[in-house]
């Protein structure tokens, strides 16, 4: 076992984290540990925009962006955090114009925007060109440009080091983050890294879902870390759906493809977005879009063999258009389904893309360890994190916003924490849970598979736990969650290697799975009202007199929730400033 | 069990040193300009020599004494002889930096190849100043047929 | 004004191809060979290919059939992944001989009637099974300053930039860093102190960034001897790129660009 010291360290190498890192890194001695290669993180697969309201095409106001954010999200957003969030998008934006990102460019050389889901002008008034976007690959670009600049910086990288425990302590009886402990892929050893700050940018769990846009790396790590270590988890129950993944596999389509005039159309041809959503249509939330998608399947309205999809129309797009605006989806669609998007309409069906939930945090990156204390030296940002800025449902283009951020925020408050404060001591025996953990899983000699247990889960998350909920299937996905529990006691792996044992690490994430699955269920069987990406037949209207709140779920060896032991429920208050929740209209 | 010796992962790695200078762009962009020369320069010389008169009959050492009698065919051959010569030397030196692996065996190759070409530069260039047909004093039976018209 | 071509609103209704209604069948299933090279660092001394037969549906990728053979026959089967749909450049490796990522080669685009050969890329430190020790291609990349370096004092708003000289370095900028390219490279397979392809092309989309003001140190290193001199244009890297970049060609730039700093 290794032992490092240093100021912050960060764990998670996408957009979030090496945002962090950036600030952090010319401030402080900074770590940064990544599972997989810096860019290789999902980040990269982000396509639309990054929304702020430079007004560079038309006019706008980081008003009106909070405003869309707060109702996106149906009222559920922290307004204070949407204002930081909109306000500080501008200089988000430019910053990285600074760092070198490619943006695309109007005719006068400004960067150019373009409309987006949800996102309007004068409070509803109409879409509004809020994207800055570069291609259909701003994700892509963000990603390079972040990593190019650690590379500038200097930023120490630990590539492919797992990290699979967070360390706390007591620093004059409060509960303090001493550091992390990680596995390096390469050689199976145990490293401690000690920081006096610890930032968590993990990136989400989509995994729990079988049809998904996310990567097979996205197993929600350092929310299940966090999770174990007592810290509560904000949320969960929301989960967005992307209305465009490419039909049968999840693959995103950017909602760029209705920004620049894409359209949904049903068997019968027709733009089904017009009666759900009579004012911006194809470019409502996007839970709205996906939850009539899945209607109009239900209905009997879907196309295909099994009638199982609808078509997102781009053929009265000029080629040239689709070219410039969206090479990489059209090529996706080419190479995965054979379908040439300038002539025929794309197959498509909502996707699980995003958690809105997660680690709750302050305005400040801040982890929370109750509804208003935080944990000293503790930070998360990004898809992992909870602000809330997202709600109930998050407006396309806001993740990027999110990392960009909130990634800066955290950096700089990690590496000003760390000036100050005492590198504390670490816990005796900080590494037996990890060591057990994996000495265990690696010997593990059962008959249960790693890849059948995952599969069961992921069918059964997606069955019953998707975009319509109710709670008799969520209680059924909640049993077999349990009993998924118990198999993994019997998993057996076949790889007892310590050099790149993905095998063991596979194990290792499908328990992180099943805790992260077991959170989002319950608290879904606990909100029981229809929110924004959380809808429920059962319950088909917002409640706000009941729910107006966020759910904070905590492990509990001493509590129970919805019949499962070892949970706590609780409520946290959702701060209104100067929106008044109203009726969620497009 | 295991095998012994397991290279420890992620071990560093060292760039050679950098010269600074301009020889491999020097090198690369004379590969094409002298490539360029030499297509005129080979195909004169084989035009003159073995398409033009008699063509390839007229060949012999009295030909080529007359062609180097004058200082323009000599430039041309020269010329011709240098160009080719640094244009091969420069390809093969390229094709063992592609295929040998070894820092040794491209050493030795490169010093054989190199010594190679300057022995045939030097000697080419002394036979195009130096040529004699008909030495005096020879013996007469070693001497081509124009020599007894001498 | 943005210069996104306004279109007229879309139909509300249109008559669809009738394929696309209901209809056709079922996904053909058929069986498939992989012969794959593996290699454990903790038993082997080199390599040895192994094969296995799963059954998979035209849909499929190569990627889909390494997890089928991992989660289904053995877990020890080691690859990189992440997020499967060719963006964030875990997954290339040599399929049939030739450098590709995994989760963009689909099996019906191959023969799929003989086995499929699937190697690790070359030129770079086998690790174990498909994985190669990438720290030495990194180390490349960032030797030719990937970042950019402006001149001047730094606006308050965005530096401008015509949209004629985004184009410009517009297709570099879609390298994702799998390494196909460069270990598509004969030079490189001899000589890892060739910078290779991918670092050129990340050189290459600063050098003609109108913001940036590096371009001659970048050129600099890049005359090195083992710098873009070293490139023979087999166009390897060219047809190894999966996001279709014109690497060759990009190459070439570069060699303009130092031959024009140097003479003109």
């Amino acid at each position: 076992m290794q032992v490092h010291e240093y100021d912050v360290v960060i764990v998670g190498a996408g957009g979030a984290g090496m945002r962090a890192a950036i600030e952090s890194g010319q401030r402080a001695r900074t770590a940064v540990l990544t599972k997989i290669y810096p860019t290789r993180s999902h980040t990269g697969a982000a396509q639309g925009g990054m929304c702020a309201a430079l007004a560079n095409v038309e006019e706008d106001n980081w008003e009106w962006h909070t405003f869309d954010t707060v109702k996106g999200g149906d009222y559920l957003v922290d307004q204070d955090a949407a204002e930081v969030m909109a306000k500080e998008a501008i200089d988000a934006v430019l910053d990285l114009e600074k760092m070198g990102l490619p943006f695309n460019r109007t005719p006068e050389g400004k960067i150019d925007q373009r409309r987006f889901g949800g996102h309007t002008r004068d409070h509803g008034k109409a879409p509004v060109r809020r994207a800055c976007y570069a291609a259909d690959r701003t994700g892509h670009m963000i990603l390079q440009t972040l990593y190019q600049n650690c590379v500038k910086h200097g930023v120490e990288f630990y590539n492919e080091f797992y990290v699979l425990d967070l360390i706390m302590t007591e620093v004059d009886g409060v509960k303090t983050a001493a550091g992390v402990v990680s596995y390096e892929l390469a050689t199976g050893e145990i490293h401690i890294f000690r920081g006096k700050s610890v930032v968590f940018a993990t990136g989400g769990f989509g995994k729990i879902f079988k049809t998904t846009s996310n990567a097979h790396t996205l197993t929600g790590d350092g929310v299940a870390v966090t999770y174990r270590r007592g810290l509560p988890l904000e949320d969960m129950e929301f989960f967005q759906f992307h209305p465009t993944g490419l039909a049968g596999l999840g693959i995103l389509l950017s909602e760029a493809a209705r920004g620049e005039g894409g359209v949904l159309r049903n068997v019968d041809g027709e733009r089904f977005m017009e009666r759900y959503a009579p004012t911006i249509k194809d470019l409502a939330p996007r839970d709205i879009v996906a939850r009539s998608m899945a209607n109009e399947v239900r209905e009997g309205r879907g196309c295909g063999p099994n009638k199982d999809y609808v078509l997102l129309d781009l053929t009265h797009l000029e080629p040239s258009h689709i070219d410039e605006k969206l090479p990489d989806i059209t090529e996706f669609a080419r190479t995965y389904l054979g379908v040439e998007p300038y002539t025929e309409p794309v197959p498509v069906f909502p996707t699980a893309h995003y958690g809105m939930g997660g680690i709750p945090t302050n305005v400040e990156s801040e982890v929370l360890w109750n509804n208003t204390d935080i944990v000293p030296g503790l930070y998360a940002a990004g898809e992992t994190a909870c602000v809330s800025v997202h709600g109930s449902n998050r407006l396309g283009t806001n993740s990027l916003l999110d990392i960009n951020v909130f990634g800066k925020r955290a950096g700089i408050a990690a590496a000003k924490y760390a000036e100050t404060a005492d590198l504390p001591e670490l816990p005796e025996n900080s590494e037996s849970f990890v060591v057990d953990m994996i000495e265990s899983l690696r010997t593990s000699d059962g008959p249960e598979r790693i890849a059948d247990i995952r599969r069961d889960l992921q069918e059964t998350m997606d069955a019953n736990v998707q975009v319509f909920r109710t709670d008799d299937t969520m209680r059924e996905a909640l049993d077999i969650i349990e009993g998924l529990r118990e198999r993994y006691k019997n998993i057996g792996i076949q790889d007892r290697g310590k050099r790149f044992n993905l095998d063991l690490l596979e194990a290792v994430e499908l328990g992180f799975l099943l805790e992260i699955a077991e959170v989002v269920t319950v608290a879904a069987i606990h909100r029981k009202e229809s929110r924004g990406g959380h809808f429920r037949e059962d319950f088909p209207d917002r409640d706000d007199e009941n729910f107006m709140q966020h759910t904070m779920t905590y492990k509990d060896a001493d509590s129970e929730a919805e019949g499962i032991p070892g949970m706590r429920l609780e409520w946290k208050p959702v701060v209104i400033t100067r929106y008044q929740p109203m009726e969620r209209k497009y | 069990m295991s095998a012994p010796t397991i290279p420890a992962p992620r071990a560093g790695y060292q760039r050679s040193k950098a010269k600074g200078s301009n020889f491999e762009m020097g090198a690369w962009l004379f590969m094409r300009l002298s490539g360029i020369i030499l297509v005129v320069l080979i195909f004169g010389h084989l035009i003159v020599n073995l398409w033009l008169g008699d063509g390839v009959h007229q060949l012999d050492f009295g030909f080529v004494a007359g062609k180097w009698a004058s200082p323009f065919w000599q430039i041309w051959d020269l010329t011709m002889l240098w160009l080719a010569m640094i244009h091969g030397t420069n390809g093969v030196r390229t094709i063992i930096l592609d295929y040998a692996e070894r820092p040794a065996t491209r050493m030795t190759l490169q010093i054989v190849l190199y010594v190679a070409s300057a022995v045939v530069i030097v000697l080419g260039t002394l036979v195009i100043f130096t040529f004699e047909p008909c030495p005096a004093g020879a013996d007469p039976s070693l001497l081509p047929s124009i020599c007894e018209a001498l | 004004m943005s210069d996104t071509t306004q279109t007229a609103e879309p139909a509300s209704k249109v008559d669809l191809p009738a394929h696309l209604g209901g209809g056709g069948g079922e996904i053909p299933s058929f069986d498939c060979t992989f012969r794959i090279a593996r290699f454990d660092p903790e038993k082997d001394q080199e390599a040895h290919w192994e094969e296995y037969t799963v059954t998979m549906h035209g849909t499929d990728r190569v990627l889909d059939a390494l997890h089928k053979i991992k989660w289904d026959i053995d877990g020890s089967l080691s690859f990189r992944r992440s997020c499967a749909h060719g963006v964030c450049g875990s997954d290339a490796m040599r399929i049939n001989g030739r450098n590709r990522l995994a989760c963009k080669t689909l099996l019906k685009d191959l023969d799929t009637s003989k086995t499929i050969t699937v190697e690790a890329i070359k030129g770079l430190p086998l690790e174990k099974d498909l994985i190669v020790d990438m720290e030495p291609f990194f180390q490349s990349y960032r030797e030719i300053m990937p970042f950019l370096i402006p001149s001047g004092n730094e606006p308050t708003r965005e530096r401008l930039q015509s949209q004629h000289d985004r184009a410009i370095f517009d297709d570099t900028t879609k390298c994702i860093l799998c390494a196909s390219c460069t270990t598509s490279c004969p030079v490189y397979w001899t000589d890892g102190q060739y910078f290779g392809p991918a670092s050129i092309v990340n050189a290459h989309r600063f050098i003609f960034d109108s913001r940036d003001d590096g371009g001659d140190m970048r050129l600099e290193v890049l005359n090195d001897r083992e710098g873009v001199w070293r490139c023979r244009t087999t166009f390897n890297c060219t047809d190894a790129c999966p996001r279709g970049i014109q690497v060759t060609k990009a190459i070439a730039e570069v060699k303009q660009a130092l031959l024009s700093r140097t003479l003109g």
